[in-house]
């Protein structure tokens, strides 16, 4: 049997006299008790944990770590017995010393197999047979729903974070496209392409030579004239990609080849008073096609890994913490698509070769 | 374990208070038992999570056809329909003041004209009124101040200002600390949130979100029984205590004055637009008298018009061209 502690009520010191004779007074009317709740009786409290343990297994065999060298990075969600994985790709970005763990087992060779810079996923590969793979929930969870994941981890064990389903499902963001040139551009004018404002340090367009009052008249062969141009022929595009640019300064034509670059690697995000008591959140929080909305307390270190329900089947994968209170995952549904098309790819590449 | 600890004290509040309730009316309404989730120390198991969660999902909807973002041009919070004829309860710091107009807005984005009644500035309480005709949903309140230490509750609010497609966010927690004029639960707030509904796991009104500490487990509301307690004030347009959370707003006149050696004070300059340009105050004019009590000095003066409301009217004996005159002003808002 479960051993059962009394309440543990920590009084606040410099009220805790009076409080403690009103509740004699008050105890008849309104059993009011006054008082702090002890940290591991909270909502992510290590008690309470223990009601979602037979859920925790599920996030010890079907959940990964993502490390870079010997910190913990990420989580993934396993969707493959033979070693697939996926995660959310800004995290992975530019990191060196990839590994992996499932339960307790470390894989050090791991392959990034593709991405989407749409959803910002990676598909991952990790030699091993006989991984459990996640179970997909149906249907879609509704408000008030718990959800699972996870949260700190041990070398032996995955350690979660309970919350709810607290918003409707819905496209965040503006739906710009996930990758830049690098610059701001003028689109008041009347001219036939679009003049270039500025140049964004670091960015692709700074590293190809652009440069303010540059006239940008085509990309890829074909005419730009206003902003809706561009982001649908950047829509389809991934990081990395590099991309012709035709453009005029001062009287003459000249062409440049620019590297596209994920957006808020490029452009700083303006914070809002709500981001200052926020504390950290994901660099890349917006921009998703569609997206579920948590109340789960995660770290930007702890996203990418599987959002269960009560019975540890797979509703979604997080994808940003957004804020103090918002937490957003991928719904199963997309997420099963986006790994259809990902492990599809992989197939079509392999049997080309 | 609480449930043996308080069992002795339970039974015998128990029989006392049913007593007392049959000596008093019959027809009394029992109080529900508290859901029995709310009597373990954690729940213990996944059939204990699933009751919980039930229980908030039954609740839910009409809690969340209740709360409403409270646009107030510069900014938004949140707020709760309490009756089907339009009232609502908010943080004093969202209403912000006594009759002031502002919009409402429901999950769905119809919009409604409201103003402020009443407010608690000490605790950060407040009521506002829908103006339009209707009936509206609302939701019930623990009127039997039920709430405890541990207790299982729900936030919502419109979190950041109102977003149609995100409609209000619901978060979930537990009540972590009590004391006499805030509660703190772990349901984690952020701005815009401010005057938003808490719920216990009955679907009814326990607090209003007021404020949040730097750790996420910091988050403050006004209990309900800090509104039942100045209820009619409010309702009566009170400006209830003083600060820090709403600045009661000062009557204005619109002149300065100085002191006069043979009584009176003169007025030294009339600003543009005030209500004493509107009264037709001058330059010059002596005030001898403010609601028929004599004038000494300037400092006096303006004490004294700090015992007014804005929109209150005064009646000052002037002195201009050598004749005496009335003038009545109606007192503005700085």
């Amino acid at each position: 049997m479960i051993k059962r502690r009394k309440w543990k009520l920590s009084w606040v010191r410099s009220r805790g006299i009076p409080i403690l004779l009103s509740l004699v007074v008050s105890a008849a009317s309104a059993q009011q008790q006054v008082g702090q709740l002890e940290g591991e009786f909270r909502l992510n409290g290590k008690e309470t944990w223990k009601a979602f343990d037979p859920v925790r297994e599920v996030l010890q065999e079907s959940s990964a770590v993502v490390y870079d060298g010997w910190k913990s990075i990420a989580y993934g969600v396993v969707v493959s017995s033979d070693g697939y994985l996926v995660t959310k790709a800004s995290e992975i970005e530019g990191v060196e010393e990839l590994s992996v763990r499932v339960n307790r087992e470390h894989f050090k060779k791991v392959r990034v197999v593709s991405s989407t810079v749409e959803w910002d996923v990676a598909l991952l590969k990790v030699e091993a047979q006989g991984l459990p793979v996640i179970e997909w929930a149906e249907p879609e969870p509704s408000h008030g729903t718990w959800v699972i994941s996870n949260g700190s981890t041990t070398r032996r064990d995955r350690r979660l974070r309970v919350g709810i389903i607290s918003a409707n499902a819905r496209k965040v963001g503006e739906g710009r496209a996930p990758v830049v040139l690098g610059v701001t551009l003028d689109t008041s004018g009347e001219e036939e392409g679009l003049p270039v404002k500025e140049v964004q340090k670091d960015s692709g367009a700074s590293e190809a030579g652009l440069k303010s009052g540059d006239v940008i008249l085509e990309m890829e062969g074909r005419p730009v004239r206003s902003m809706e141009d561009l982001q649908e022929l950047l829509g389809s595009k991934e990081p990395g990609d590099r991309i012709q640019v035709r453009l005029r300064r001062d009287g003459e034509d000249l062409e440049l080849e620019v590297e596209l670059k994920r957006r808020e690697s490029v452009f700083e995000e303006k914070k809002t008073r709500n981001d200052a008591m926020s504390g950290r959140v994901s660099k890349r929080r917006s921009d998703f096609p569609r997206v579920l909305q948590t109340d789960l307390p995660l770290s930007v270190r702890s996203v990418g890994g599987p959002l269960l329900n009560l019975e540890g089947h797979c509703v979604g994968m997080n994808i940003a913490r957004a804020n103090r209170c918002e937490t957003y995952a991928i719904p199963a549904k997309e997420l099963r698509a986006i790994v259809e098309n990902l492990t599809g790819d992989e197939q079509a590449g392999s049997a080309a070769e | 374990m609480k449930k043996h600890r308080f069992t002795g004290l339970w039974l015998f509040c128990f029989s006392v208070w049913s007593l007392g309730c049959c000596l008093i009316s019959a027809a009394e309404e029992v109080e529900e038992d508290r859901q029995y989730f709310n009597e373990k120390e954690v729940p213990e198991n996944l059939r204990d999570l699933r009751n919980i969660q039930k229980a908030l999902q039954e609740t839910l909807p009409q809690a969340r056809a209740a709360t409403v973002s409270i646009d107030l041009g510069g900014g938004s919070g949140s707020g709760v329909i309490v009756s089907g004829k339009g009232l609502v309860l908010t943080a004093a710091h969202v209403s912000a003041g006594v009759g002031k107009e502002m919009t409402v807005i429901m999950e769905d984005g119809t919009k409604h004209k409201a103003v402020s009644l009443g407010l608690v500035a000490s605790t950060d309480a407040a009521m506002i009124q829908i103006m339009e005709e209707g009936v509206f949903p609302y939701v019930e309140l623990d009127r039997g101040d039920s709430a405890s230490l541990g207790d299982w509750v729900y936030a919502l609010g419109h979190s950041g200002g109102f977003e149609k497609e995100r409609g209000v966010g619901v978060r979930i927690g537990r009540l972590v600390r009590m004391a006499e004029q805030t509660i703190n639960s772990d349901c984690n707030l952020i701005g815009g949130d401010s005057g938003g509904p808490l719920f216990n796991m009955k679907g009814r009104l326990i607090g209003i979100h007021s404020r949040v500490g730097a750790s996420l487990e910091q988050n403050m509301h006004v209990p309900l029984r800090e509104f039942l307690k100045n209820w009619d004030a409010m309702l009566a347009k009170e400006f209830v205590g003083k600060g820090p959370f709403a600045q009661e707003a000062v009557a204005f006149l619109g002149v300065s004055t100085e002191d006069r050696e043979e009584g009176g004070i003169v007025i030294k300059e009339v600003g543009d637009k005030t209500p004493a340009a509107d009264a037709g105050l001058q330059e010059g004019d002596v005030i001898l008298m403010l609601n028929g009590n004599e004038l000494d000095g300037a400092e006096q003066f303006s004490a004294s018009l700090k015992g007014f409301k804005p929109g209150q009217k005064v009646k000052l004996k002037i002195l201009r061209d050598d004749k005496e005159k009335e003038v009545e002003v109606e007192l503005g808002e700085k």
